[in-house]
C-alpha cells in the first residue's frame, strides 16, 4: 500500500484514519477486563532455588505466600513464574514446558480439575506418602480434588465455593430448594420489573459446574467410589437438574443474555439491582457492599447464603481452586515436596491467603476467622463437590456444553443431551 | 541478480553455466524457506502419524485421518467452514466492488472516503470480533434494540453464523475494495471512451469493458479472501468458543490442541485443514486464473 505515491493530502488523511483506529482499539482495551498480566517472573527473589508456576489472577495472594517461605529460608528461595489468567491458556503453558522437557518449574499450581489429567500423562509425582500431612487437616473436597484413583499427586493449596446472593429487601428469607428460588424470584422480579436470576451462563466453564451443582442439588453422583464408571444417568438427578433449567428458562427465570454471561456479566446486574438472587464466587461481596469506591446500589440490600438443593437439605456447591503438585521433571525434588508441604499446611502461609481474599483450604482457619461470610463459606466448602479429577475432564466439560446447553435454551432434544454426556463421562474416565 | 548477469555469461564454457550460477545463488534461500515453511509443514504431518498422550507417543499411521472421517465434529467443522467461507466471500466481492467503483469516482470528499472506507481492514481481528461479540450480546449490546428484534445472536445457531459473516464482511470488504481499486486504476480512460463513443451505456461499460479487464484483480482478490475465510480463526472462537454450532475448522483443530489435548489428532485435523485450502486454492488458480498465472509461467520457463 505505501508504495503507491500519493499527494501530500491523501497521506495525512491516512495518518489521521490511523491515529483513528488506533483510537478505538485502545478504547476497546480498556473496556476489557485487565488481563494477560501472566507469562512472567515475579521477581521475588535473587537467587532462587526453585520456581512455582502459578495462574496471575489472585497475584498477591500468592507474592504474599512466596515472601512468607523467602522470609523463612533465605537460602533456599522461591521464585514464581505467573501463568496467564485464564484457565486454558495456563494449562497449555504447563503443557509445553512438561512435553517439550523443558522443566522449568518445579512446582505447578494446578486447577483442582487437572489432577487426573496431569497424573495420567505422567507430568506429576506421586505424593501418596504426604497424605497424612493434609488428611483432616485440609477440607475434604480439597483432598479429594487433589487424588486420582485413590492416590494423592498433589496437595490442596487455596479453594472457592458458590453463594446464593439475595436480596433483602425483596425477599424476606433465603430460600432452601430450588424450586423457591425459582417462585420467589419469579414472584419478586415481576413485581420490580427486574431479573429473576442471574449466573454463570455462557458456554464455558461456569455453565458447567452451574449445571453440576443443580445435579449434585438432586443427589445425582457422577462416578462410582473408584472412579471407573460413570453414574451420570443413574437415577433422576440429571433429568431433575436438566428438567428444571428448561422449565426455568421458558418461564423467564433466567435475565436476558444469561447463555452468554459470566461472572462479571453477573456481578454488574446484580451490583446495578437488576436482579434478585445471583450464584457467584465471593469476591463479589466487598463490591456489592461499595467497598473502596465501588458503586452499587444493593449495597445495604443484600446477603448471602449457601446454595440450596432440590429436597431442602444441605448446599451443594461446587469446589473450585488450586492443588500444589510437584513437576516430574524438577530437579529440586525434596524442596519442592517440602514447599508443597507447607503451603498447605502452615498456617501462616493460609492465613495469607484469606487476607488477600482467596479462600484457604486449611479447615482451622476457617473455625478461626471473625467474619460470619468467611464462617459461612467454611461450612460450604465443606459440604462442597469436588468435580471428578478424571484425566477426560476437559473433554467431559465440553460435551456439557456441547450439548446441555443448546438444551436448555430449547435447541436440542434433552433426552439426546443426556445420553451424550453420560458417554463423554464414561471416555472422561480414560480407559479405551 | 541482474547485476550479476553479464559477468555469469562471459564465463560460460569454463566454470559454472548461467542457470547453474542461479541455483548456486538462490540455494541458501531456498534452503532458508525449506526450513521455515516446509520443516513445520512435514513436522506436522510426521505428528499426526500419532497417538500422543503426554510423554507416551505410539505410532498409528492413519487412524488418526480415519478418527476425522469418523468424527461428527469435524464434518460441523467443515461445513461450517464452507458455509461461511461461500457467504461471507461473496458478500465481500459484492460490497468491495461497489466500494472500489465509488472510490474510483472523482467527487469532492473522495480522498476521505477512501480512508473511511478502509478503517475496519486497520482494526486487529480479534480486536474486532470482540466489539462485535458485545454489540450482538443482550446485556452491553445494542443490535437487537437498533434492529427492534429479539434475536439470540450469540447463541442461536443460525443467527451467530449471520452474525460472524457480518462481522467478516464489514472487516475486510475494504481489503477487497482496495484490490479491486488497485485494478480499475490500471484500465485506460481511452477504452471507455471509445465503449461511450461506440454508443456502450454504464452497464454495458461496466460489463464489456470493466469486467474483463478487472478479471485479474477479481482473482487476486478472491483467492486471498477464499484461502484466508477458510482458514478463519478469531469470530468464531470469540463468538462461540469451542461450541460445534459454530466451530470452524480452524478451532476444531485447537479445540485438540489445547482443550483437550490430543496433539496427533490435532495435527491430522491441522494437515487436512492445510490440503483443503491448498486444494481450493490450486482449484481458483487452474480455472480461474489460468492467464493471470499462465501468462507468467512460460515466460519463467524461457528466461
Amino acid at each position: 500500500m505505501s508504495e503507491v505515491p500519493r499527494p501530500a493530502g491523501q497521506t495525512a488523511r491516512a495518518w489521521a484514519a490511523g491515529a483513528l483506529a488506533l483510537g478505538l482499539a485502545l478504547a476497546t482495551g480498556c473496556g476489557e477486563p485487565p488481563q494477560d498480566e501472566g507469562d512472567e517472573s515475579a521477581g521475588l527473589a535473587d537467587d532462587p532455588e526453585f520456581v512455582w508456576a502459578i495462574g496471575s489472577s489472585d497475584r498477591p495472594a500468592h507474592e504474599a505466600v512466596a515472601r512468607l517461605w523467602n522470609e523463612k529460608n533465605p537460602d533456599r528461595q522461591v521464585e514464581i513464574f505467573f501463568l496467564a489468567a485464564t484457565a486454558d491458556e495456563q494449562r497449555q503453558a504447563l503443557f509445553q514446558d512438561l512435553q517439550s522437557r523443558a522443566g522449568e518449574f518445579d512446582v505447578l499450581g494446578l486447577d483442582v480439575i487437572w489432577t487426573g489429567e496431569f497424573a495420567d500423562y505422567g507430568y506429576i509425582e506421586s505424593l501418596e506418602d504426604l497424605r497424612p500431612e493434609v488428611e483432616d487437616t485440609s477440607l475434604e473436597g480439597a483432598v479429594d480434588s487433589a487424588q486420582w484413583q485413590q492416590e494423592m499427586y498433589a496437595l490442596p493449596y487455596s479453594s472457592n465455593g458458590a453463594f446464593l446472593y439475595y436480596r433483602t429487601d425483596l425477599v424476606d428469607d433465603p430460600p432452601t430448594t430450588w424450586e423457591e428460588v425459582l417462585e420467589t424470584g419469579t414472584e419478586a422480579a415481576e413485581e420490580e420489573g427486574i431479573a429473576p436470576f442471574v449466573g454463570l451462563g455462557d458456554r464455558y466453564e461456569g455453565f458447567v459446574l452451574s449445571f453440576f451443582e443443580l445435579f449434585w442439588g438432586a443427589e445425582g453422583e457422577l462416578y462410582d467410589e473408584a472412579q471407573e464408571n460413570s453414574t451420570f444417568a443413574e437415577g433422576d438427578a440429571a433429568e431433575t437438574a436438566l428438567d428444571f433449567m428448561v422449565r426455568a428458562n421458558e418461564q423467564g427465570f433466567f435475565a436476558e443474555g444469561y447463555d452468554s454471561m459470566v461472572e462479571d456479566d453477573a456481578r454488574a446486574l446484580f451490583q446495578s439491582g437488576e436482579a434478585v438472587y445471583m450464584r457467584n464466587w465471593p469476591y463479589a461481596v466487598p463490591l456489592l457492599a461499595g467497598e473502596e469506591g465501588e458503586e452499587s446500589a444493593v449495597a445495604d440490600d443484600f446477603a448471602v447464603a449457601p446454595l440450596p438443593t432440590f429436597h431442602g437439605e444441605g448446599s451443594t456447591s461446587v469446589l473450585g481452586g488450586f492443588n500444589n503438585a510437584v513437576s516430574t521433571l524438577s530437579e529440586n525434588e525434596e524442596l519442592a515436596r517440602e514447599f508443597v508441604t507447607w503451603a498447605a499446611t502452615d498456617p501462616e502461609a493460609q492465613d495469607a491467603l484469606l487476607d488477600n481474599s482467596l479462600p484457604p483450604t486449611m479447615q482451622s482457619i476457617y473455625d478461626e476467622t471473625g467474619d460470619p461470610d468467611f464462617q459461612m463459606l467454611g461450612d460450604i466448602l465443606a459440604d462442597a463437590e469436588a468435580r471428578p479429577p478424571v484425566p477426560g475432564y476437559n473433554s467431559l466439560s465440553l460435551a456439557v456444553q456441547d450439548h446441555i446447553h443448546p438444551a436448555f435454551l430449547g435447541q436440542t432434544d434433552p433426552d439426546e443431551a443426556l445420553e451424550s454426556v453420560d458417554d463423554a463421562a464414561q471416555d472422561a474416565v480414560g480407559e479405551e | 541478480m541482474a547485476a550479476g548477469t553479464p559477468k555469469a555469461r562471459s564465463r560460460r564454457g569454463h566454470g559454472l553455466g548461467e542457470r547453474a550460477m542461479g541455483r548456486f545463488f538462490l540455494a541458501p534461500s531456498f534452503a532458508f524457506m525449506a526450513l521455515i515453511a516446509l520443516f513445520p509443514v512435514l513436522y506436522a504431518i510426521g505428528m499426526s502419524l500419532y497417538r500422543i498422550r503426554g510423554f507416551d507417543q505410539d505410532f498409528v499411521g492413519l487412524g488418526n485421518y480415519l478418527d476425522a472421517l469418523g468424527d461428527s465434529g469435524f464434518y460441523s467443522a467443515v461445513f461450517n467452514t464452507f458455509v461461511f467461507t461461500v457467504a461471507s466471500v461473496s458478500l465481500e466481492f459484492v460490497i468491495g466492488m461497489a466500494f472500489a467503483l465509488i472510490m474510483h469516482q472523482a467527487f469532492v470528499g473522495r480522498g476521505l472516503t477512501r480512508v473511511v472506507i478502509l478503517v475496519p481492514w486497520v482494526v486487529p481481528t480479534a480486536v474486532a470480533a470482540q466489539v462485535w461479540r458485545y454489540m450482538f450480546d443482550h446485556n452491553p449490546g445494542f443490535v437487537n434494540a437498533v434492529l427492534g428484534t429479539d434475536i439470540n445472536w450469540l447463541r442461536d445457531p443460525f443467527w451467530s453464523m449471520v452474525g460472524i459473516i457480518s462481522a467478516d464482511v464489514w472487516k475486510t470488504a475494504p481489503f477487497v475494495a482496495l484490490l479491486l481499486l488497485a485494478g480499475l486504476q490500471t484500465i485506460p480512460r481511452d477504452f471507455y471512451e471509445a465503449a461511450r463513443v461506440d454508443g456502450a451505456n454504464a452497464l454495458q461499460r461496466f460489463w464489456y469493458v470493466t469486467l474483463p479487464l478487472l478479471k485479474p484483480a477479481i482473482v487476486v482478490a478472491l483467492l486471498f479472501r477464499t484461502v484466508d475465510a477458510l482458514r478463519m480463526f478469531d469470530f468464531a472462537y470469540i463468538f462461540a468458543g469451542y461450541s460445534n454450532s459454530l466451530a470452524t475448522l480452524s478451532v476444531y483443530a485447537q479445540r485438540y490442541l489445547i482443550a483437550e489435548p490430543d496433539l496427533g489428532y490435532a495435527n491430522a485435523l491441522s494437515t487436512i485443514t492445510f490440503v483443503i485450502v491448498m486444494l481450493v486454492g490450486l482449484a481458483f488458480i487452474s480455472r480461474m486464473g489460468r492467464q493471470v498465472v499462465g501468462e507468467a509461467a512460460p515466460r519463467k520457463e524461457k528466461a
